[in-house]
């Protein structure tokens, strides 16, 4: 006995049509809604396939799983034969539904202060009290771009700000707000991009990362101290108040690159804080790093477009990088499962049309069906915080589902998604009968009926090699009518058909031209299987190679740690030894093991015959913005040196492969000198392939930028900047002493509060930790060495003589252009210099610098170096030295060390590096002439006996990248339209860096690479 | 090596004393009314190879005269294998002794002779201190302003000149900038009390900016209409050399009824008797250049020339030649090669495409003899490199009686004790521009001989 089967467009009415019936029938619709979707595939959970089963649903929940198919009598059952149940797709990372739009204010020209207003955070970026359900309004036609892709729910937040309130996840069923939302309050939702803010601050990435920092702080602060009776009133803060207890709140992390991926991992580790992170498509490039962290992954499937190749010329513009990235994106997701990290998907980022044909050629390259589906379903639920209610077929759990007709991740396309145990129909399931092939009997002869949908419905009846056209072809509910001229099989004229079909198979009539009705019946023909595609899930082969990092001249591996006998060179030690001719070094494990005449080679030591050659220390520098992302400058206030650049290291910057090849080892990286105190510098090894971690120099002591001069005062910005104090140097003084005041008073508090008995302490309102003055306070106990930009003598004196009554010694001037007028002054108190070889006149402060000033300098008893705060200039500070033998008569020697012990001096990492001395770190650099001359040209450079560069190796790079590119180009260009499209790339421009770049982070990646 | 270094330093220090005594003045050398022979020195004539123990003779400001022992009659003779371009107005190789007998003897032993170094494409004069705009005329509003001269604005007085003459460049091109057809640049004198005092006469020297894009847009449609703005740039270009053309043929008829300055200052160019010096690095804008070069019969001079390298043979095709001011820059595309800046030079000469090198600033020039330098290790001799600066650098500019220490040539001569091209080894003790001894003190000399006192 056949079993009754639902009539779609029945239940399609009742679907749309309930509210209203509602209002116009009856006030209550009691409808029992006890369904049992039988014979059906069960896709549980991922890798959990039950066949031949049934999922039984009681009004909005999955009620049972019952593997007979033996259904209890009350329910209504739906025969899914040949349909595989999957759980409803969860996206957890969208802005749907929030009913919410931000104020735009308009303002022109800086702003320091934003307007304070029911009790919000005290920076406009900040919105951590906005707890999004609030403004939940579901919406039809937005929710269709998901539904059709399979998705049932969603995590959502208003995504603007760097703390941008808590995000709801909640079902995208067509219902009242009340009855969709799933968890009212999810994740805490972050980005580094300020967004809407109209604050300047912060104006960087680091500015962010300092501004998360604080926030963090303050949060457990406030929640510690808001309720204590005695000490500071502590002002009411809901941003604050919404923060507390972070550590048992979850953390939804957007960035749009990989490398702020990575930082933003960074940061929230710091607070032990767990979440997830939205991706970027490269997680592919730092696996490493991103399996260390406890994030999951929030993966969009955003497939860069072709870089476009239009000619030799466009060509050449076009990077590497790109190019791989071109090739390699589609692989990311398999890259991100082999790496076992877990992973949800988002449409987020694409067209909702291209998620499907995304993800399908992830999973030809080598994407598991289990993970994809994992990633959108039970790891899905975990981010979104409804891992209890769904992602999983289990009882108890929502009704959400999608049907298919087929493995989903293969040729099965959605027919129906349910929504809280109420179907939606994407493909009338009635109309799947036009997809059978029939079989029908007529007059001893046998027809095969073969009907197409699309784009109208046609269809043929065939028998052996005849074949007849269908005419006037109607279907409606299972009755399709045609009509057709079967002369040759014995009907004149036209017949007409009326067919009605079901999936066993067909009873039908046939009207003739006569008007004699004849009857006949037929079967369903057995569906031929489509052969299985050979090898359709083996990684289509790539042509780029995966470096580190990736771009052009990254390396395949870290170069091994040299054991090396560099012999019969001329070795410049920077000690006290001088220059020795006819010598030998030998590195070993690291350091520099042993240096003398015609030594003898170890056993298993490579020999390097450096007869004619020059052996110097790797050259440091103690001023230099490369490598860092987000700009050097967070410009904004007067003092941020709560901003760390060691927060923004980019380890991708071709820059630090340059540098290598100009024999330098060692950078400090500064802020800028956009503001009087600016942020803390970190000082790198540019160890080409590294990661951002790995490039900070370990054990160095903390360093920070401060300015001086036209830069602070704001000189040279432009009208609109004219307000922030200081304008002039007179003010910069008076700024600096308040700092220090303020940092004093800082630390007393601190220790006031310290001293107390833990009962007042209980009682009393703590001081509040506060990032920005304890960098100060560090400076004024010697514990963070000051780097201060200064050009003219009256303000070298001046911080001279502030510092001298605040008892703290200044490290290191740096440009320092008129360290000559004040040399005596300089080395009385105790400071060192680093300064330009030659830079002057580009502004008025520069008008009286002379290339003498090394010497001058250096004679009255400053400790003197010379920098590059610059690119370029960087990779040639060896000839930058000799020019003060050529303008002042410096010796030889002395030159040299301005470039390597010297700035290791001012840079307190003189006991590891700067100098050739037998257990030291071997940074080495091997020379093919004398190093000071500009004939000479870098042969090696070891970095802790690693060697990163060799001119060998370069050459070799150099024709691998062509060999690269022109492989990749070829297959730009033979590659079909489907696999050019997509999204334009968001490549990372920024500009080179240096000491005075003004650079809104936010306002540059309003579409946004940041 | 490391040795003479010191010896080298010893001899510095030496140097700023000597100058103490005029230290204030700095005044514009006068014209040379007594011939100089410079006495055994290696000499770096750039037409006739490095001649070791070789005398020069120098009167009424040119190259008299270069050879071995000029002193001693029997063998004042040049050499025989000089270029027939090395020897204009080369009348006399008959007895100087006259000459020889009354002029001062600068004892060169162990020194080396240099011609002057010249300076192209700079902002020398037009600017005092970058930021300051009271004090930078080097940049001026408009497409098309091929009537602009250089020489309007230029300041012989700038503190910028004598510290940049130090280092042994005796002229500079001046050149105006822009967006478009910036105008006319001129050869100077870098000792003069007046530009007038300071011109070298020459043909006349227009220039174009070539339109490009400054940063490319991520943005997809940005880009594009980044790209509609270069075409109509460009369109724009040419529309002003066909405006320039109509008025050259109604000058020419007589025709013209009210002047305009900008097509009246093109006129030479059109007649032959001037160069365009387009200012361009990419590909596409050279290959731009030379057909807009092509089509008008201009003759072309590209400026920056970054990749002219890669389209030799359509430069060479039109004789035009590059003026290459990238050699101390980056790679300006991440993929290439970490030293191809420094390689281009070698790559142009091996390409056959005539060059010159240039370091376009004002107080940065001075670095031009250490960007010749820096090429040498990547590729060029060290003759090569010193003809870039010097010879070839005075064809750029169709000069052909400078840049050389050779018979006929202006004698613009530097004395140095070492290499000047490596500033370890440099060591300029005088410089001749046409026979006038110059003023070494500067600015810099001036504040570090008062520091010293200190």
């Amino acid at each position: 006995m056949r079993k009754h089967i639902i009539k779609t467009p029945i239940a399609l009415l009742s679907l749309l049509c309930s509210q209203a019936l509602l209002a116009n029938e009856q006030l209550s619709d009691n409808t029992p809604r006890l369904t049992a979707l039988t014979h059906a595939n069960l896709m549980l959970a991922p890798g959990e396939l039950l066949t031949d089963a049934t999922l039984l649903i009681e009004n909005r929940k999955i009620k049972a799983i019952i593997k007979d198919n033996d259904i209890p009598k009350d329910a209504f059952e739906i025969d899914l034969s040949g349909h595989t149940i999957y759980s409803g797709f969860i996206d957890p990372f969208t802005e749907y539904a929030i009913d919410y739009e931000r104020e735009a204010e308009d303002k022109s020209g800086p702003v320091y202060e934003i307007k304070r207003i029911g009790g919000n955070a005290s920076n406009g970026a900040i919105h951590s009290q906005m707890q999004w359900f609030n403004y939940v309004y579901p919406d039809k036609e937005q929710a269709k771009k998901w539904i059709d892709n399979g998705f049932t729910s969603v995590q959502s937040s208003y995504l603007d700000g760097i703390f941008r309130g808590q995000g709801v996840t909640l079902s995208l069923a067509d219902k009242k707000a009340n009855d969709v939302i799933y968890n009212a309050q999810t994740s805490q939702f972050m980005a580094f991009n300020k967004g809407s803010s109209v604050q300047d601050y912060p104006q960087s990435l680091m500015g962010s990362m300092a501004l998360i920092r604080q926030t963090f702080a303050d949060a457990k602060w406030y929640n510690q101290n808001k309720n204590k009776s005695s000490g500071k009133a502590v002002e009411f803060n809901i941003a604050l108040e919404r923060l507390a207890d972070a550590k048992k709140q979850n953390f939804i992390f957007e960035t749009k690159n990989l490398n702020n991926q990575l930082r933003a991992a960074q940061l929230l580790n710091e607070y032990e804080l767990s979440g997830s992170l939205i991706g970027n498509g490269r997680e592919y490039a730092r696996l490493i790093e991103l399996k260390s962290s406890p994030f999951s992954l929030v993966l969009p499937l955003n497939y860069p477009a072709a870089p476009e190749i239009t000619d030799g010329d466009s060509e050449r513009e076009v990077s590497l990088a790109s190019l791989r990235h071109w090739e390699r994106a589609p692989s990311n997701l398999a890259m991100v499962e082999a790496a076992e990290i877990p992973f949800a998907l988002t449409q987020y980022g694409i067209e909702s049309d291209k998620f499907w044909p995304r993800l399908k050629l992830a999973l030809t390259r080598g994407l598991s069906e289990d993970a994809a589906l994992a990633a959108l379903t039970t790891d899905a639920a975990e981010i979104a915080g409804i891992e209890h209610l769904a992602g999983k077929l289990e009882p108890g759990f929502m009704a959400d589902l999608v049907i298919t007709d087929g493995n989903i991740f293969d040729e099965g396309k959605i027919v129906s998604i349910w929504l809280q145990g109420e179907e939606r129909q994407l493909i009338n399931r009635d109309l799947e009968l036009l997809d059978n092939t029939y079989q029908l009997q007529l007059n001893e002869l046998s027809f095969d009926l073969n009907l197409t949908q699309s784009p109208s419905l046609t269809g043929t009846l065939s028998s052996g090699e005849d074949t007849i056209e269908l005419a006037n072809l109607e279907y409606q509910q299972g009755r399709l009518t045609f009509s057709a001229d079967l002369s040759d099989a014995g009907f004149n004229g036209i017949s007409r058909f009326t067919l009605w079909l079901d999936n066993q198979g067909l009873t039908g009539r046939l009207l003739d031209s006569n008007n004699q009705m004849h009857p006949f019946g037929g079967i369903t023909l057995e569906p031929i299987k489509p052969v299985d595609k050979q090898e359709k899930t083996t990684q289509a082969a790539l042509i780029s190679r995966l470096t580190s990092p990736n771009v052009a001249y990254g390396l395949s591996e870290r170069p091994a740690q040299d054991k090396v006998h560099l012999k019969n060179a001329t070795i410049w030690t920077s000690d006290s030894s001088g220059i020795l001719e006819n010598s030998d070094l030998i590195i070993s494990r690291g350091k520099i093991k042993k240096i003398g005449t015609a030594l003898k080679t170890p056993s298993g030591y490579t020999i390097i015959d450096a007869t004619g050659k020059h052996v110097t220390a790797g050259i440091i520098d103690e001023h230099s913005h490369i490598a860092l992302n987000g700009g050097t400058n967070e410009g904004s206030d007067a003092i941020t040196s709560e901003v760390r650049i060691g927060d923004v290291i980019n380890p991708d910057d071709i820059a630090i492969y340059r540098g290598l090849a100009g024999g330098v080892t060692t950078a400090q990286i500064l802020h800028g000198s956009a503001n009087p105190i600016g942020g803390q510098a970190q000082i790198i090894q540019l160890k080409w392939g590294d990661n951002a971690q790995q490039l900070k120099f370990e054990g160095a002591p903390a360093s920070i930028k401060f300015a001086l001069g036209e830069n602070v005062k704001q000189s040279n910005w432009g009208d609109d900047f004219t307000h922030r104090f200081p304008q002039s140097r007179i003010g910069v003084k008076s700024l600096f002493s308040e700092a220090f005041n303020e940092a004093l008073a800082y630390r007393k508090a601190q220790a006031d509060y310290n001293k107390m008995r833990s009962s007042e302490r209980r009682r009393t309102v703590a001081p509040q930790y506060n990032y920005r003055l304890e960098a100060v306070a560090e400076v004024l106990e010697q514990t963070r060495n000051i780097h201060i930009h200064s050009y003219v003598q009256s303000e070298i004196l001046m911080f001279l003589r502030l510092a001298e009554a605040y008892n703290f010694k200044v490290s290191t001037f740096t440009h320092i252009l008129e360290g000559y007028k004040v040399a005596d002054e300089m080395a009385k108190h105790g400071a060192h210099a680093s300064t330009f070889s030659d830079w002057w006149a580009y502004k008025f402060e520069v008008y009286d610098a002379i290339p003498q000033n090394t010497c001058l300098m250096q004679d009255k008893g400053v400790l003197t170096s010379i920098n590059s705060d610059d690119y370029e200039m960087q990779r040639r500070l060896n000839q930058e030295a000799a020019k003060s033998m050529m303008y002042c008569g410096m010796s030889a020697e002395d030159a040299w060390k301005m470039i390597t012990i010297n700035p290791a001096i001012q840079l307190g990492i003189q006991e590891q590096v700067g100098s050739l001395v037998e257990g030291k770190q071997a940074d080495v650099v091997l020379w093919d002439n004398t190093p000071l001359s500009v004939y000479a040209k870098v042969d090696s450079t070891w970095i802790a006996g690693r060697r990163y560069f060799s001119r060998e190796q370069d050459k070799a790079l150099q024709t691998k990248v062509t060999q690269e590119r022109a492989a990749l180009i070829q297959k730009v260009l033979l590659s079909d339209d489907a696999h050019k499209q997509g999204e334009t790339p968001m490549e990372l421009t920024e500009p080179e860096w240096h000491c005075d770049t003004h650079f809104n982070a936010w306002q540059q990646s309003a579409k946004g690479a940041l | 090596m490391f040795n003479h270094t010191l010896k080298q330093a010893i001899v510095l220090i030496g140097l700023p004393l000597s100058l103490m005594a005029n230290a204030h003045d700095m005044l514009p050398a006068k014209a040379q009314n007594q011939a100089i022979l410079f006495t055994n020195a290696t000499v770096h004539t750039v037409t006739d190879g490095v001649l070791a123990d070789s005398d020069v003779l120098v009167a009424d400001g040119k190259i008299v005269a270069v050879g071995q022992s000029l002193s001693s009659p029997s063998s004042q003779e040049t050499p025989q294998s000089q270029a027939d371009e090395a020897k204009p107005n080369d009348s006399s190789l008959n007895d100087h002794s006259a000459l020889i007998a009354n002029a001062e003897v600068v004892d060169a032993r162990n020194k080396h002779l240099y011609p002057g170094l010249i300076a192209l494409d700079t902002t020398m004069g037009l600017v005092e201190v970058e930021m300051m705009r009271p004090s930078n005329d080097a940049y001026e509003v408009g497409y098309i302003n091929p009537q602009l001269e250089a020489t309007a604005a230029f300041n012989p007085d700038s503190e910028i000149i004598p510290t940049v003459r130090v280092n042994g460049i005796t002229h500079a091109q001046v050149v105006p900038q822009g967006d478009g057809l910036s105008g006319q640049s001129a050869l100077l004198s870098m000792d003069s009390w007046t530009v007038e005092d300071a011109l070298v006469e020459s043909n006349k020297q227009f220039h174009l900016y070539w339109p490009h894009i400054r940063w490319l847009s991520t943005d997809a449609d940005k880009r594009k209409e980044q790209q509609q703005d270069l075409k109509l740039r460009i369109d724009k270009v040419y529309q002003a050399f066909i405006d320039g053309q109509r008025y050259r043929l109604a000058a020419k008829a007589g025709k013209v009824t009210k002047v305009d300055l900008r097509w009246q200052a093109l006129a030479p160019l059109y007649d032959g008797n001037a160069q365009l010096f387009i200012h361009a690095q990419s590909q596409k804008q050279i290959e731009e250049a030379i057909a807009l070069s092509k089509h008008f019969g201009f003759k072309l001079v590209i400026v920056g020339g970054y990749d002219a390298w890669r389209v030799a043979g359509a430069l060479t095709e039109i004789n035009a030649k590059v003026i290459y001011n990238q050699t101390l820059t980056l790679p300006k595309r991440n993929d290439e090669p970490i030293d191809l800046a420094f390689k281009i030079p070698a790559l142009l000469k091996q390409a056959q495409v005539p060059f010159a090198l240039a370091f376009s600033s004002d107080w940065n020039s001075r670095n031009l003899p250490f960007a010749a330098g820096q090429t040498v290790a990547y590729g060029l001799t060290k003759e090569e490199a010193l003809k870039s600066i010097t010879l070839d650098a005075a064809k750029m500019l169709d000069i052909n009686d400078m840049g050389a220490i050779a018979p006929g040539f202006k004698a613009n001569i530097i004395l140095a004790t070492g290499d000047i091209l490596d500033p370890m080894q440099a060591g300029i003790e005088s410089i001749y521009i046409d026979g006038r001894k110059i003023d070494l003190n500067n600015r810099h000399q001036q504040l570090y001989q008062k520091y010293l006192k200190r």
